[in-house]
């Protein structure tokens, strides 16, 4: 059966994360995705690893690899004048161009709606930018780490009982996969309203605006209270934190009384537990310095996955603080199928996260693994745009392809 | 100018607290019909949640954290105890488009809502469910509450400063991460949908959703065999990377001192040299300790204590203007008040600002995107609980307003 989104065609101008986990949620559905990587050196998340035996190489970047399955892959540089012209003559032939070419290169290379839209007024355009398209910070350079704390997000991390540390980024490059995932699903809508107006459309992500609108309660403090969330860890609640048990850490969770009498119940009612000033969830919070030291003598004494399922079978949400071989060996995603192997020519074979969701009737799949740099050139500029070998020759010599 | 891109398409909405919430937001935005099934018995766990206009909890239709993630739905109470409030259900399932839910596995087929039953009265229905775990495999049946799936997910196990153990994210990331995955899902699934005419079940597990986003620690351990070591903020192949103090912000809230960071960052040598002069620096960039990548990740510490001793004496905006100007990364660690205030987001209209029956008009974050052809907007505020009922109830499910008040009197509609 084939994917949801099999029918549309798309062409990927995408460096490091956002735009390339964009049109791979589009791909990983069924859609053709044709990737633009720039001559000679490519996508910088060739360089980002890990690599195995971390040798690095440019066609075994497990970023890399992870990000662009499904897609055929070329090489064009889009900055001279003979480039653009291929990328134009490709988007004439597509339903959506997805690129994270920052503005001040837009505006380098020509890169517009207007522009693309000449040739075929169906495209849908997904623009995925640091900070949008206009406004002030338009230009401003940005990294992950930029954005990521630009949207309001970082400040919420770090030690609070270590305030001269600084607030802490979440592991990976977050902000490009939430920026991703937004600008997929307005890209799909776009796809959706294309399919009933006809019409193409420019569709711009702020990922500044897609982190601030994943911020839990913490920004409506501010213009409901006047108040400042501040670092994880002084939650009104407790226990809520993460605890060393024999062989590991698990994430103590009770958020409602009855999971912490459930709890208590399985530390086998110790008395302390009857004290006024654990008597409830706000109040334990309060004397959280307390709790914590009379918890950490038993919890250091259980396996991570005993006070799991026991807690598990009483209601109480713990879970285990999951390390990398946790989750490669957990039953349940073995059970169900979710890390796949994926067989690379030059990276070897691999596993790989897998699908997000399942789809009973149009599954999610793995149709082919990440192109080797520039691997469908002849594919896609000879067969699909039909220029002649003497011309490929030419771009070649000009460093265009 | 076009209609928004799902005008016409209807959700039946059963999710609550969060990640579901989101996910129907995105749809909301999108310019779908969403219309919430709520109970006062059972009210949604973010209606009893902080924060609330002076800090008083004295109605369950004042939690900025509801109001947040329920903007531009509908609110239709009714109370499952009753067979006639099913039976009102059913008939908002007939007529929509999608249903959804973030439920455990199975506690929607409880409720006798389940798939095989929907798929019934409506064949076509692109039905989700958003669960902690997913509808199968040996765990499927687990509690789940957003604050653990983080740890769950592994992200935890890479996220910490060097040396120290395993953090947080600062907030139940999973949550959002789902939802929007979630929405992409539905929209992918309506879109084949107007293409063949099917609908189809999707079984979504939040857990595994949040997996995706760590394929570089997956890798590393497949590749390499190696639990990923924590490095805090920074970065094998950029430094600087990290987060530096500035001032103190100059007033007290809450009597508090408010602390101010900057986040700065060089990606190659030329980056760095630019740097060093915005610093009042330019030797450095030629100094041997710092002068290659190679050279400065080895002098990281000192690295960071050299900008550190900047920063330190200067106002965040100034920091961020002024390493800009350089055409260095800089950006603030922007907090609630800085994120309100923020040139950007307010000249691009990225706020909203709609009359709420309860707490007036207040600040909510917006739409992360802009359509060309077809715009969207967040029409409305978030609903009071039933809010709509009366309308959705003699409107499109037909009834009289005389059987609306009967199933009142009876509490079934709550």
């Amino acid at each position: 059966m084939a994917g949801a989104l099999s029918s549309l065609k798309i062409v990927e101008v995408g460096e490091m994360v956002s735009a390339p986990y964009c049109s791979k949620m589009l791909a990983d559905m069924g859609a053709e995705v044709v990737k633009i990587e720039r001559p000679g050196a490519g996508d910088r998340a060739r360089t980002r690893g890990p690599f195995p035996g971390d040798v690095p190489n440019p066609e075994k970047s497990g970023l890399f690899l992870y990000l662009n399955t499904n897609k055929r892959g070329v090489t064009l540089d889009i900055t001279q004048p003979d480039g653009f012209e291929i990328l134009e003559k490709l988007a004439a032939d597509a339903d959506i161009l997805v690129h994270n070419v920052t503005p001040p290169e837009m505006d380098r290379v020509g890169l517009t709606y207007e522009r693309m839209r000449r040739t075929n007024p169906k495209l849908i355009m997904t623009s995925i930018l640091p900070f949008g398209l206009t406004g002030p910070y338009r230009n401003y350079r940005a990294e992950d780490l930029t954005i990521w704390c630009a949207g309001g997000v970082c400040v919420l991390n770090g030690a609070p009982q270590f305030p001269a540390l600084p607030p802490l980024k979440t592991a990976g490059q977050q902000a490009g996969y939430q920026g991703g995932a937004h600008a997929a699903t307005a890209t799909v809508a776009a796809a959706f309203a294309q399919l009933r107006d006809g019409a193409g459309q420019h569709v711009e992500i702020s990922i500044q605006e897609s982190i601030a609108s994943i911020l839990e309660m913490t920004f409506e403090y501010w213009p409901y209270m006047k108040m400042l969330s501040t670092r994880w860890g002084q939650k009104p609640l407790a226990p809520v934190a993460a605890m060393q048990c024999k062989d590991g850490y698990i994430f103590l969770c009770c958020i409602e009384e009855h999971q912490w009498r459930n709890f208590v119940e399985i530390m086998g009612n110790p008395e302390w537990a009857e004290e006024e000033i654990f008597k409830d969830r706000l109040v334990r919070a309060v004397n959280w310095d307390a709790l914590k030291v009379l918890l950490e003598p038993w919890v250091s004494q259980q396996t991570v996955q005993d006070l799991y399922r026991k807690a598990q079978a009483k209601r109480v949400p713990f879970a285990p603080v999951s390390t990398m071989g946790d989750l490669l060996n957990s039953e349940h995603l073995k059970a169900r199928g979710f890390f796949v192997e994926i067989a690379q020519p030059v990276a070897g074979t691999h596993k790989y996260p897998g699908a997000p969701l399942k789809y009973a009737r149009t599954p999610w799949a793995i149709r082919r693994p990440a192109p080797t740099l520039g691997q469908h050139n002849a594919e896609v500029f000879g067969k699909q745009l039909g220029l002649s070998q003497a011309r490929l020759d030419e771009l070649k010599r000009k460093g265009v392809i | 100018m076009a209609k928004p891109p799902l005008s016409g398409i209807r959700v039946c909405d059963f999710t609550w607290v969060w990640a579901g919430p989101y996910c129907t937001l995105q749809l909301a935005h999108l310019g779908a019909e969403v219309i919430r099934i709520e109970t006062k018995t059972r009210p949604c766990v973010t209606r009893m949640l902080p924060p609330w206009p002076d800090a008083v909890f004295d109605s369950i239709d004042k939690s900025g954290y509801f109001n947040q993630y329920n903007q531009g739905k509908k609110s239709l109470s009714l109370n499952f105890k009753h067979p006639e409030a099913k039976e009102a259900a059913w008939r908002l399932i007939k007529q929509s488009d999608v249903v959804i839910n973030n439920f455990a596995a199975g506690v929607l087929d409880n409720m006798g809502f389940g798939y095989e039953a929907v798929k019934k009265v409506n064949p076509n229905v692109v039905m989700i469910t958003l669960s902690g775990y997913g509808d199968t495999g040996p765990e499927s049946h687990y509690v789940s509450y957003g604050p653990a799936q983080v740890p769950l997910s592994g992200l935890s196990a890479l996220t910490g400063y060097k040396g120290f153990p395993p953090m947080h994210a600062g907030f139940s990331y999973a949550d959002p991460n789902a939802g929007v995955h979630g929405a992409f899902a539905i929209i992918s699934a309506l879109f084949h949908r107007a293409k063949t005419g099917e609908g189809q079940y999707i079984d979504m597990s939040q857990w595994e959703c949040a997996i995706d986003l760590l394929a570089e620690g997956i890798l590393e351990y497949t590749m390499n065999g190696r639990e990923p070591e924590r490095v805090g903020n920074r970065d094998p192949q950029m430094a600087p990377h990290g987060n530096f103090k500035c001032l103190d912000l100059p007033e007290k809230i809450l009597d508090q001192t408010v602390d101010q960071w900057v986040s700065i960052i060089c990606a190659d040598d030329a980056e760095w040299a630019r740097l060093a002069r915005a610093i009042g620096k330019p030797e450095l960039a030629n100094d041997s300790r710092f002068a290659t990548l190679a050279a400065r990740k080895r002098n990281e510490d000192a690295l960071e204590a050299i900008v550190s001793e900047w920063t330190a004496k200067r106002k965040l905006a100034d920091v961020v203007t002024a390493i800009q100007a350089a055409g260095v990364a800089a950006g603030a660690c922007a907090d609630a008040k800085y994120l309100s205030e923020d040139p950007q987001l307010n000249q691009r209209g990225y706020f909203v600002y709609r009359e709420h029956p309860k707490v007036g008009v207040r600040q909510h974050c917006g739409i992360p995107w802009r359509m060309s052809g077809t715009p969207c907007e967040v029409k409305t505020a978030a609903p009071v609980l039933g809010q709509h009922t009366n309308e959705v109830m003699t409107g499109l499910l037909g009834y009289s307003a005389a059987e609306v008040e009967a199933m009142r009197a009876k509490g079934a509609l709550d």
